[in-house]
């Protein structure tokens, strides 16, 4: 009976306008996702239920375009040596277990304060993380910029890498070697935030930099192969319950394939901190999105008192300006892009990939 | 342009063609039979087969037009290929003289 109810509702009628918004947020989210490693998602969910798909069937969809774009994006920077496979597999491995404690404590907090409580948790801990991270990051990229663009180890990754733990591993492509007792907290807490508000990317690719001592390029491009593993994993999960709408996926899928190859191409042209400022500023501009989302769950508790048509304003502001915030993303790689591609601003463009890169002729 | 770049491009150019064509093909099989496939591809269970293997066949097919669009496009990363480091120049011979020892007597 509930399948039935399921069924009735999950297939919307398709329409011109529907597609090209999937279309169109697909090419977005996959030229972020090709360039920081993750993105996407926290529009892509949200804008399918307002076209009116169901919630489970939105996130299965979703999930089930994320990881063959990031198999997409991930194959093409291994090839510009980009990738540390085995540092994408040990955090892909201990992000799993981490989804496995975010989806407890999510039930946890489901059973005792139900659907509002539930919200409530998603949007603080989007809100906290996005904001102390996402500003340590934009913070870092600013620095950079400041003192020439030169990207450097952190302090704290540098401490971490001189304590010798057993056992101790080299990432190759990373030039890092750390013992994988602080790898995993990375791991888990990428994992853990994934379950919480589906974009785990937002942890990952920072702990990477600040925590492993991974470089922004290497660390965005490996975060495409943690998204790939727990991608699969989780669409396989969502397909056996038969949630997945192919139709929704292979629309995003068509535009994400195109812009996650144009990002993953725009990494080797610009300079590598551009990494850091897209994603600092991404995280920042979703914060505040969805700080705009918190009254309404409050409301839904009895916390505080707000009228409906306010409720109504701020779910539209915190919408719009998620989708701003991608869009401030993209406009900001196209930029950069095209900056680097002129003539007079190739050499210094390419600087953090030629040092790698370039042969004497 | 040189004659290598110029069949370099035309081979992309084809093969964009030939890519493009069969993922276009792909999404007019679906679309054109979007009830039956949704249909067979929710149903769960063992059939969780279906979407799963479709997004690989169309990521490679998609994917691969997707590259070779960009390129044709001239929209190419900075490889080792693409981009040479001009030559270092030799050292430079010492200019000056070398100092020679006079005896004025």
């Amino acid at each position: 009976m509930h399948d039935q109810a399921v069924e009735a509702v999950k297939f919307i009628d398709l329409t011109w306008m529907n597609v090209s918004f999937l279309f169109v947020v697909g090419f977005i989210g996959g030229l972020v996702s090709g360039f920081i490693g993750s993105g996407g998602a926290f529009v892509l969910t949200p804008g399918m239920m307002s076209l009116g798909v169901p919630a489970a069937v939105a996130v299965a969809s979703n999930m089930c375009h994320k990881f063959p774009k990031a198999l997409v994006g991930a194959y093409k920077r291994y090839k510009y040596g980009q990738v540390d496979l085995k540092l994408g597999l040990v955090m892909a491995a201990s992000a799993s277990v981490g989804v496995q404690i975010g989806i407890k404590i999510q039930e946890y907090i489901l059973g005792r304060w139900g659907e509002a409580g539930s919200n409530l948790y998603v949007s603080l801990s989007f809100v906290a993380v996005l904001i102390v991270v996402g500003g340590y990051v934009f913070y870092d990229a600013w620095q950079i910029s400041k003192s020439g663009g030169e990207e450097t180890v952190s302090k704290l990754a540098k401490r971490l890498q001189n304590i010798h733990i057993p056992p101790m591993i080299y990432f190759k492509t990373a030039d890092v070697k750390i013992s994988l007792w602080f790898t995993i907290p990375v791991g888990l807490f990428t994992g853990l935030l994934a379950a919480t508000i589906a974009v785990g990317g937002f942890v990952g690719v920072p702990g990477m930099i600040y925590v492993v001592g991974a470089s922004g390029l290497i660390s965005s491009a490996t975060e495409l192969v943690i998204a790939f593993i727990m991608g699969f994993g989780g669409s396989v999960k969502w397909a056996i319950h038969g949630m997945v709408d192919i139709r929704l996926t292979l629309i995003i899928l068509a535009g994400s394939l195109l812009g996650v190859q144009l990002g993953a191409i725009g990494t080797t042209l610009v300079k590598e901190n551009m990494i850091k400022v897209v994603m600092g500023t991404i995280m920042l501009v979703v914060a505040v999105s969805r700080a705009l989302a918190v009254p309404r769950y409050l409301a839904q508790l009895d916390l505080l008192s707000v009228e409906k048509s306010t409720l109504s304003v701020l779910d539209t502001t915190s919408f719009v300006i998620m989708c701003l915030a991608l869009a401030i993303g993209a406009i900001i790689i196209l930029g950069s892009m095209i900056k680097a591609k002129r003539p007079e601003a190739a050499p210094t463009g390419t600087e953090a990939y030629e040092a790698e890169t370039y042969e004497h002729v | 342009m040189s004659a290598r770049s110029e069949e370099k491009k035309k081979k992309l150019v084809l093969q964009a063609l030939l890519f493009g064509a069969v993922t276009t093909a792909l999404y007019a099989a679906v679309f054109m039979h979007a009830d039956l496939v949704q249909q067979l591809f929710s149903r769960g269970g063992y059939y969780a087969a279906f979407p799963i293997a479709t997004v690989f066949v169309f990521s490679f097919f998609h994917g691969t037009f997707a590259s070779n669009l960009w390129s044709v496009l001239g929209i190419e990363a900075v490889t080792k290929q693409a981009v040479k480091r001009p030559t270092l120049s030799a050292p430079r011979p010492a200019q000056r003289p070398r100092p020679r020892l006079r005896m004025n007597a």
